[in-house]
């Protein structure tokens, strides 16, 4: 590792020590209470799938650099100085920890692994080490934040299939009434996955609860979040919060997508815009009678995967319950559930940075809590939990629908 | 020249070992301090709180949390016990050592005894022996580094050499060799800074063990600001982040 290269990742260290960061990084008692709360241990039994061991990884580089004791004593706290060979357990940290917070809840001090887990991959992408697609992914969301009029053109082809698809479901109303864009003063700007699966399903559920909105270009995901890099996260979500307050929009609407929505809702600061997730707004539209919905149209037992970024860390729980609840009499809890949730092993990034192997191995806590539910249909709200369920269903057969939740409800949805 | 060195240790480096343990302490909670505050919320929502909701009572909450360890209880219900016995026994042998001041009398002033009878040193003893021993086991031993053992090893020493002044006490067949007014008197001279040699307050046969005692707890407060056990000033803010 070249000794510029050292100063600029060892600089980033230093830049993030923050009251909350040092004090996770000095006050950590290594009682191990934290260990059983990694899905990843849970599955493997291996030590370093651990929220403890994660951390040391990098508290051994902070006790070198900023302590006391790692400069007298170096191994009184197992100091250690930071080197190419180390960088390769600095990634362990980043990119073995889906950042699901789960380990907090069990943790006497609350000390946030995600924090530590965010240093770490601000050091990996400045020593150029990062997973490389989520950078691909990063810089594409940023240009196309940068090349709006292309963008915009691109996004209009891409989603005319899907205007087309729903005009045929609302006779009488034009593809650009189903799926508008640009609405000034809209009452809602929403935030696709710009994908198929999650405009569709919205489009169809707000056209039916006549709902005065607007489709934004972008897409919810923060790829720069999953590097942990805060200029490109900061770029990323801009363009989004431009957009709604070049529109004049007074409620933005994130799509089921966790990161998105935590770090929209409570990681930005105040801005003049409410943010919600889909299913807080589809279910006070169910509590309103905006949409009807019929419960013969989905079959068989449901259950629910709480996304870590939109439960433990952002707290909505219970509205996405109640919209599963309008479609099905048969909904049954996994357990844990709600805070205590495990998680499905492809958060923080890990469906795009991690091997599929690894993802599979670190999840089977996950599918055996899956499958303790006798469900025929899993649910969640997130795209990455989606992605690494769908992929855990077909790897270990469990012979699953997967859906998200705002499927479900377009497709029991009772049109007039 | 034994004299000299347990006088050494017993009055000068006490000082020393208190003035240092303070000013360290002091630095470190300044260093924390003066560092910029976390940029957003780092809470965790407990079921029941929606994402819009303000959290209830954070700082009692944290309060709670610091001095309660809920998590532990959940999760490692045996540690938790263990850990509550040795933070309670740890307040009342603070107290025990304030008690041993003229100045306060929980226990009368003729006790032979300190506060416990010697009780609490023995539970710390027991709880610190688990804490030890828990280090030894997998998955604990590959997370634990040098300085987990050192400081609890260093606390055992601590509190056995303190049991044993308690036994010792008794060895003498007319009882009591020093009583808790002979060691109210050497304490007394400290915060006096009378620099008397405690040699002449306290005159059992077994004053090197006692000497030993205040040796290391002299190491023990000098190494205790460069050790996690300052988290006894952290605990609170820390759960309160989780809090919100």
């Amino acid at each position: 590792m070249e000794d510029s290269d050292k100063k600029e990742v060892l600089g980033l260290l230093a830049g993030s020590l923050n009251q909350a960061m040092r004090m996770y990084m000095e006050n950590c008692a290594r009682c191990g209470v934290c260990i059983e709360a990694c899905h990843a241990y849970a599955s493997t039994g291996d030590v370093r799938y651990s929220a403890v061991a994660r951390a040391q990884n990098l508290r051994r580089v902070f006790e070198k650099n900023h302590s006391y004791t790692g400069k007298i004593a170096p191994w009184l706290n197992e100091a250690v100085e930071l080197d190419a060979r180390w960088m390769d357990k600095v990634y362990e940290t980043a990119y073995t920890c889906t950042g699901c917070r789960r380990c907090m809840t069990y943790c006497p001090f609350g000390i946030d692994t995600q924090q530590i887990q965010a240093i770490a991959k601000a050091m990996l992408y400045a020593a150029d080490m990062e997973p490389k697609p989520l950078t691909m992914k990063a810089k594409e969301s940023a240009a196309k934040g940068q090349k709006l009029e292309t963008a915009r053109e691109k996004f209009q082809r891409e989603i005319a299939a899907i205007r087309q698809e729903l005009a045929e479901v609302f006779p009488g109303k034009s593809p650009e009434e189903i799926v508008p864009l640009d609405v000034k003063g809209a009452d809602v700007l929403f935030v696709s996955m710009a994908e198929r699966i999650s405009i569709l399903p919205a489009a169809k559920l707000f056209t039916a609860a006549r709902t005065n909105w607007s489709l934004s270009y972008f897409e919810a995901v923060n790829f720069g979040a999953f590097l942990g890099v805060p200029q490109l996260t900061r770029q990323i979500y801009e363009r989004i919060t431009n957009e709604v307050e070049q529109l004049g929009i007074k409620t933005l609407v994130i799509c089921e997508c966790g990161t998105a929505f935590r770090l929209m809702k409570h990681m930005i600061g105040k801005r003049s815009f409410e943010v919600v997730t889909i299913l807080q707004l589809l279910d006070r539209y169910i509590r309103e009678g905006r949409i009807k919905l019929d419960k013969s149209v989905i079959e068989g037992r449901v259950t629910y995967h709480d996304p870590c970024q939109i439960g433990r860390s952002a707290g909505v729980y219970e509205e996405p319950r109640n919209c599963i609840r309008a479609v099905t009499d048969s909904f049954v809890e996994m357990h844990p559930n709600r805070m205590e949730n495990w998680c499905c092993g492809g958060g923080g990034g890990l469906v795009i940075a991690a091997e599929p192997e690894f993802r599979m191995m670190t999840s089977r806590v996950k599918v055996d809590q899956i499958k303790a539910t006798g469900a025929d249909i899993l649910t969640t709200a997130c795209e990455m939990c989606y992605a690494q369920l769908k992929d855990l269903n077909e790897e270990y057969e469990l012979d699953l629908r997967v859906s998200l939740v705002s499927e479900l409800l377009a497709e029991a949805l009772i049109l007039d | 020249m034994a004299d000299s060195f347990w006088y050494v240790v017993m009055v000068p480096m006490v000082y020393f070992s208190v003035a240092w343990c303070i000013a360290w302490g002091t630095v470190r909670v300044v260093e924390v301090l003066k560092a910029p505050k976390a940029p957003y919320t780092l809470r965790i929502f407990p079921v029941g709180s929606g994402s819009d909701d303000p959290p209830k009572s954070p700082l009692a909450g944290a309060f709670w949390d610091a001095f309660t360890m809920p998590t532990v209880r959940k999760h490692n219900p045996r540690l938790w016990v263990f850990l509550i016995v040795f933070h309670v026994s740890l307040v009342l042998l603070f107290l025990a050592h304030l008690d041993i001041l003229p100045q306060i009398n929980i226990m009368p002033v003729d006790s032979p005894h300190m506060l416990g009878y010697g009780a609490i040193g023995l539970v710390l003893a027991v709880c610190l022996l688990y804490l030890l021993f828990r280090r030894f086991r997998t998955p604990v031993r590959e997370v634990s580094v040098p300085g987990d053992y050192l400081v609890l090893v260093l606390l055992l020493a601590a509190v056995i050499t303190g049991d044993t002044i308690s036994w010792g006490n008794s060895w003498s067949e007319s009882g009591f060799v020093m009583t808790k007014a002979d060691f109210g008197s050497y304490l007394d001279s400290l915060l006096k800074f009378t620099w008397a040699d405690p040699r002449q307050f306290l005159s059992g046969s077994h004053y090197a063990v006692i000497g030993t005692h205040v040796l290391l707890a002299n190491l023990f407060l000098i190494f205790l600001p460069f050790s996690k056990i300052m988290h006894f000033a952290f605990a609170v803010p820390l759960n309160k982040l989780r809090r919100g």
